[in-house]
C-alpha cells in the first residue's frame, strides 16, 4: 500500500531512532526531541476523525504508524497516543496535545459526587505513565462507558518497567474528575483492553520484520566453516519459519486494524494478539539462535526488539487471557456451525 | 520486507449471497453425507457431485464464457472452494482441472485445445490427473527422466510416472516431461495433454496408501504415441509452464483444511461444557483458521490482479500444513476417545482416518523442506 504518511513515518523514523538512543531510552533517558518530531509530523492524530481535527487517513492505515513504530523499536508513547486522541475525540473532549497513553480502566471506580465525577481506583502497568502527560483510559459509570483523560502529575505513579527497559508504571488514581475530563462514549469501543492488543499486535508483526532482516543480514554476512551460515539448510529453514510466522502476524495485526471501530473487531483483534503472542515466541527464539553470542549482548541492537515483543505478549490481555475469551466465543457461538462462526468472525460484514 | 506482507483481499469481495447459495445446495446434496466420508475432504470422487456443482456455475468459475466458464473473480471461487471444502464435499472429480489445469490450458494451450477441452472442464465432465513425480525424480523434479521422442505425426513417449492421484479414473494427464537436451537443468523439459481413455500402451497400476486406499497410481509409458497436437504450451518451455501453475497449487483454501472434519467433530464434542483449558486450545485454533483463511484470501486476491504470488503461496502451504497436521494432536489433548479406523462413533472414525491422512499434507504439492528452500531463497539467501 501506497502511503504518504506510512513514507514520512518511515524516513523519521529511520533517521533518528538509532541503537544509541534505544539504548538511552532503556536506562531511562527520555528522547525529548524526537517526540517533537513526531508531533510536528502531526503523527500523533492521524487516527483522529477529520471532523475532529485530524486529516482523514483511513484508520487501517494510520493504525500502520503503529507496525513501523515496531519496526524501528520506537521508545516512545507513539501508538497510546494515537489510540488516546481517537478516544478523546470520540468521546468529543477536547485533545489537550503531548505525550499520552492508555490504561485498562476496569479497576477504576467512578462516582458522581454533586457536580463533579468522582474518580479512584489503581492502575498497573500504564505504558510510559511516568513520561506522559495524561492517561486516557475508559471505565463504566452508571452501565455507560465513559472516557477518562487523567493528569499524570496528580496521581501517585510508582515507576517499573517491561522486559525492554520502557516504562511501566502504577499509577494511584483519587481525583475530582472535570468536565475536560471525563465525558460519555456515545458509540461503545469494546473497552482499552481490544485496542491496547491492536496496536501491540501491529507493534509486534513490525518489530518481527526487523528482526527478521537482522537476521538474514547476519546470516549472509557471519562466515563459519569458510561460507556464510545461511548458506547451511539448517539457518535457512528457521529463517524460513521465521517469515511465515512473521507474515501470518503481520496479516492477523492488519485484519483486525481492518476491522477497527466494526463489529468484528472483538474477535479479530483477539486472533491478532494470539497470533502474535505465538509468533513472538518463536520468532524471538530463532533469532538468538541464529545470532548466536553476540545477539546475546547488549552490544547488539537485537534484544531491544525480541525484548519488545516478548513484553508486549502480555500486555492488553496475555495470550492465555485471549486464547480462552476467543475460545468461549467459538464453543458458545449461536451460529450453526464453528466453520460458520469463522467466516462470519472476519466477515466485512460481520455478525459476530 | 515484502514477501510478510499480505495485502487484504479488496472490499467488498465477502460474497454473502454466494455463500448462502453454496451453503443451502450443500446442505440438500450432502445431507446423508456421514462425517467419516467428510474426512476424505477434497480426495473424496464423485463425477454425478462435480457435474451438478458446475449446473449450478460453480466448476470453471474464473475461465471466460467463450470457454464454458463464467467470467468470475478468483476471490468468488475462493468462497466456493472453501464452503466445499468445510463441508467435506467429494470433489476431487474436478479439483484439479478447475485449479490448475484448465488456466494451464487457458494460458499455454492452442484455441483448439481450449475449444476441445475447457469446456467439459467447466461442465464438471473431466477428471485430470498430475503426472509430474516419478521414481527418481520427486522434489527434483528437473531430474525427470520419461522423455518424449519427436516422430512422424507426434511424440513416442517412455518412462515411469508415480503417486499419480486418480489416474485410474481420469480422463486427461498433464505429463511433464524431457523432450531434449539442454546445458540449462531446467531447459529441455515439456508438457503434453494426454488423453488417458483414448491412447494405447499406458498402463496404470494402483498403489495403496498408508490408510489402505487406492488414490495414487503408478502409469507406465511404453512407446506411447502422442499426436503432436498433445504438445501443451512452447516445447522446452516446460520447467516455467509448471512453476507458474504452482501458485495455483499451492495457494487454495485445500492446504489447510484438509483436517476439518476432525475439526468439526471435536467442537462437537467439547460444546457441551468445555474446561478453560479446552477452551484456550479452541481458541488458539480458531485465531490460526481466521488467519490461515486470511492469507489465502490475499492470495486469491492477488492472482486475481495477475500477480504471481508463488512465494506469498509458499508460506501459505507451510503454515497450512502446520495447521492441519496438528488437529490430531489436538484433539487427543483435549478428549479421551480412542481412534478407531471405520468405527461406529463418528468422532472416533474420523479421528483414525485423519491421522492416517496428515503424513502426506506436508508430502503433496511440494514438501515442507522445498518450500522453506522457496522461501528462504526469497528472503535473498543462498
Ligand atoms: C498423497 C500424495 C499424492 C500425490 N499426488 C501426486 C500427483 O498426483 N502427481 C504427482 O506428480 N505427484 C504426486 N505426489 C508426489 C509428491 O509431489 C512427492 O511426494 C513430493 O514431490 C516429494 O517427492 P518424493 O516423495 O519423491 O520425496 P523426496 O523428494 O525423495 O524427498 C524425501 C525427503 O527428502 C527431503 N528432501 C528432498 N530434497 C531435499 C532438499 N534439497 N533439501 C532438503 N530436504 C530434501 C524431502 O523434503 C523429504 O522429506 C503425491 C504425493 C502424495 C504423498
Amino acid at each position: 500500500m501506497e502511503s504518504m504518511i506510512h513514507d514520512m513515518a518511515e524516513r523519521l523514523l529511520r533517521d533518528h531512532v538509532t541503537h544509541r538512543l534505544r539504548a538511552a531510552a532503556a536506562s531511562g533517558q527520555r528522547p525529548e526531541a524526537l517526540w517533537t518530531r513526531i508531533e510536528e509530523a502531526g503523527l500523533a492524530m492521524a487516527l483522529v476523525p477529520e471532523a475532529a481535527g485530524g486529516f482523514g487517513v483511513p484508520p487501517a492505515e494510520a493504525l500502520g504508524l503503529v507496525r513501523i513504530a515496531g519496526a524501528h523499536g520506537l521508545p516512545l508513547p507513539l501508538a497510546e497516543t494515537l489510540i488516546a486522541n481517537a478516544m478523546l475525540a470520540r468521546a468529543d473532549l477536547p485533545l489537550p496535545g503531548g505525550r499520552l497513553t492508555i490504561a485498562e480502566g476496569e479497576a477504576l471506580r467512578l462516582e458522581r459526587r454533586g457536580a463533579t465525577i468522582h474518580a479512584r481506583g489503581h492502575l498497573t502497568l500504564v505504558p510510559f505513565a511516568r513520561w506522559a502527560d495524561r492517561i486516557v483510559t475508559i471505565a463504566v459509570l452508571g452501565g455507560d462507558d465513559h472516557v477518562l483523560s487523567l493528569p499524570v502529575k496528580e496521581l501517585t505513579v510508582d515507576p517499573a518497567q517491561d522486559l525492554a527497559g520502557m516504562p511501566r508504571d502504577d499509577a494511584e488514581v483519587d481525583l475530582a474528575l472535570t468536565e475536560a475530563d471525563v465525558a460519555p462514549l456515545a458509540r461503545p469501543i469494546g473497552g482499552m483492553r481490544g485496542l491496547g492488543a491492536l496496536v501491540r499486535s501491529l507493534a509486534t508483526a513490525g518489530a518481527m520484520e526487523t528482526i527478521l532482516e537482522m537476521s538474514v543480514q547476519y546470516a549472509n554476512d557471519r562466515v563459519q566453516f569458510g561460507r556464510p551460515i545461511g548458506k547451511f539448510q539448517a539457518i535457512q529453514h528457521n529463517l524460513a519459519t521465521m517469515a511465515g510466522e512473521t507474515a501470518a502476524s503481520r496479516t492477523a495485526a492488519e485484519m483486525a486494524a481492518g476491522s477497527y471501530d466494526t463489529p468484528a473487531f472483538a474477535l479479530t483483534v483477539a486472533a491478532a494478539k494470539i497470533r502474535a503472542g505465538e509468533a513472538a515466541e518463536k520468532v524471538g527464539a530463532l533469532a538468538h539462535q541464529i545470532h548466536g553470542a553476540i545477539g546475546y549482548t547488549q552490544e547488539h541492537s537485537l534484544h531491544h526488539f525480541t525484548k519488545r515483543i516478548w513484553s508486549w505478549r502480555d500486555e492488553f490481555g496475555t495470550e492465555l487471557d485471549w486464547t480462552r475469551k476467543l475460545g468461549r466465543f467459538a464453543l458458545s457461538n449461536p451460529h450453526d456451525t464453528f466453520w460458520h462462526f469463522i467466516t462470519d468472525s472476519t466477515a466485512q460484514g460481520a455478525r459476530a | 520486507m515484502t514477501l510478510t506482507a499480505f495485502p487484504p483481499p479488496p472490499p467488498g469481495t465477502d460474497y454473502d449471497d454466494l455463500r448462502q447459495e453454496v451453503r443451502a445446495f450443500l446442505a440438500k446434496e450432502l445431507a446423508d453425507f456421514p462425517p467419516e466420508k467428510r474426512a476424505e475432504s477434497w480426495n473424496g470422487f464423485s463425477r454425478d457431485f462435480s457435474r451438478k456443482l458446475a449446473q449450478r456455475g460453480w466448476v470453471g468459475m474464473t475461465f471466460p464464457k467463450e470457454y464454458g466458464g463464467h467470467a468470475r473473480s478468483a476471490l468468488e471461487r475462493y468462497v466456493v472452494s472453501e464452503e466445499l471444502l468445510a463441508a467435506g464435499a467429494p470433489v476431487i472429480s474436478h479439483w484439479i482441472a478447475d485449479r490448475q489445469s484448465g488456466p494451464l490450458i487457458l494460458a499455454k494451450g492452442t484455441d483448439d485445445q481450449k475449444r476441445r477441452i475447457v469446456p467439459r472442464i467447466a461442465a464438471g465432465e473431466l477428471c485430470f490427473c498430475i503426472g509430474m513425480s516419478e521414481p527418481d525424480s520427486g522434489s527434483d523434479l528437473a531430474a525427470t527422466r520419461t522423455v518424449a521422442t519427436e516422430v512422424e505425426g507426434g511424440f513416442r513417449i517412455n518412462g515411469t510416472k508415480v503417486w499419480t492421484t486418480y489416474a485410474h479414473v481420469a480422463d486427461y494427464m498433464i505429463l511433464f516431461c524431457r523432450t531434449g537436451k539442454s546445458d540449462d537443468r531446467h531447459g529441455g523439459m515439456s508438457q503434453f495433454l494426454v488423453d488417458l481413455k483414448a491412447t494405447d500402451n499406458i498402463q496404470i497400476s494402483p498403489i495403496i496408501d498408508l490408510g489402505g486406499e487406492h488414490h495414487f497410481n503408478q502409469v507406465v509409458f511404453d512407446n506411447t504415441f502422442l499426436p503432436s497436437d498433445a504438445l501443451l504450451g512452447e516445447k522446452g518451455e516446460g520447467w516455467s509452464q509448471v512453476m507458474s501453475e504452482l501458485a495455483f497449487e499451492r495457494s487454495g483454501p485445500e492446504r489447510f483444511l484438509s483436517s476439518f472434519a476432525l475439526i468439526e467433530e471435536l467442537i462437537r464434542l467439547l460444546r457441551e461444557d468445555a474446561t478453560e483449558a479446552q477452551q484456550a486450545e479452541i481458541g488458539r485454533l480458531s485465531a490460526h483458521l481466521m488467519v490461515l483463511r486470511q492469507m489465502s484470501r490475499s492470495v486469491a486476491g492477488m492472482l486475481n490482479e495477475g500477480k504471481n504470488p508463488s512465494l506469498q503461496a509458499a508460506i501459505v502451504k507451510d503454515l497450512g500444513a502446520l495447521f492441519e497436521q496438528d488437529i490430531p494432536r489436538l484433539a487427543r489433548s483435549l478428549v479421551t476417545r480412542p481412534a478407531v479406523p471405520g468405527g461406529r462413533d463418528s468422532y472416533a472414525a474420523v479421528l483414525a482416518y485423519t491421522e492416517l491422512a496428515v503424513p502426506s499434507f506436508s508430502l503433496r504439492g511440494g514438501t515442507r523442506e522445498i518450500l522453506r528452500g522457496i522461501i528462504a531463497r526469497g528472503l535473498g539467501l543462498r
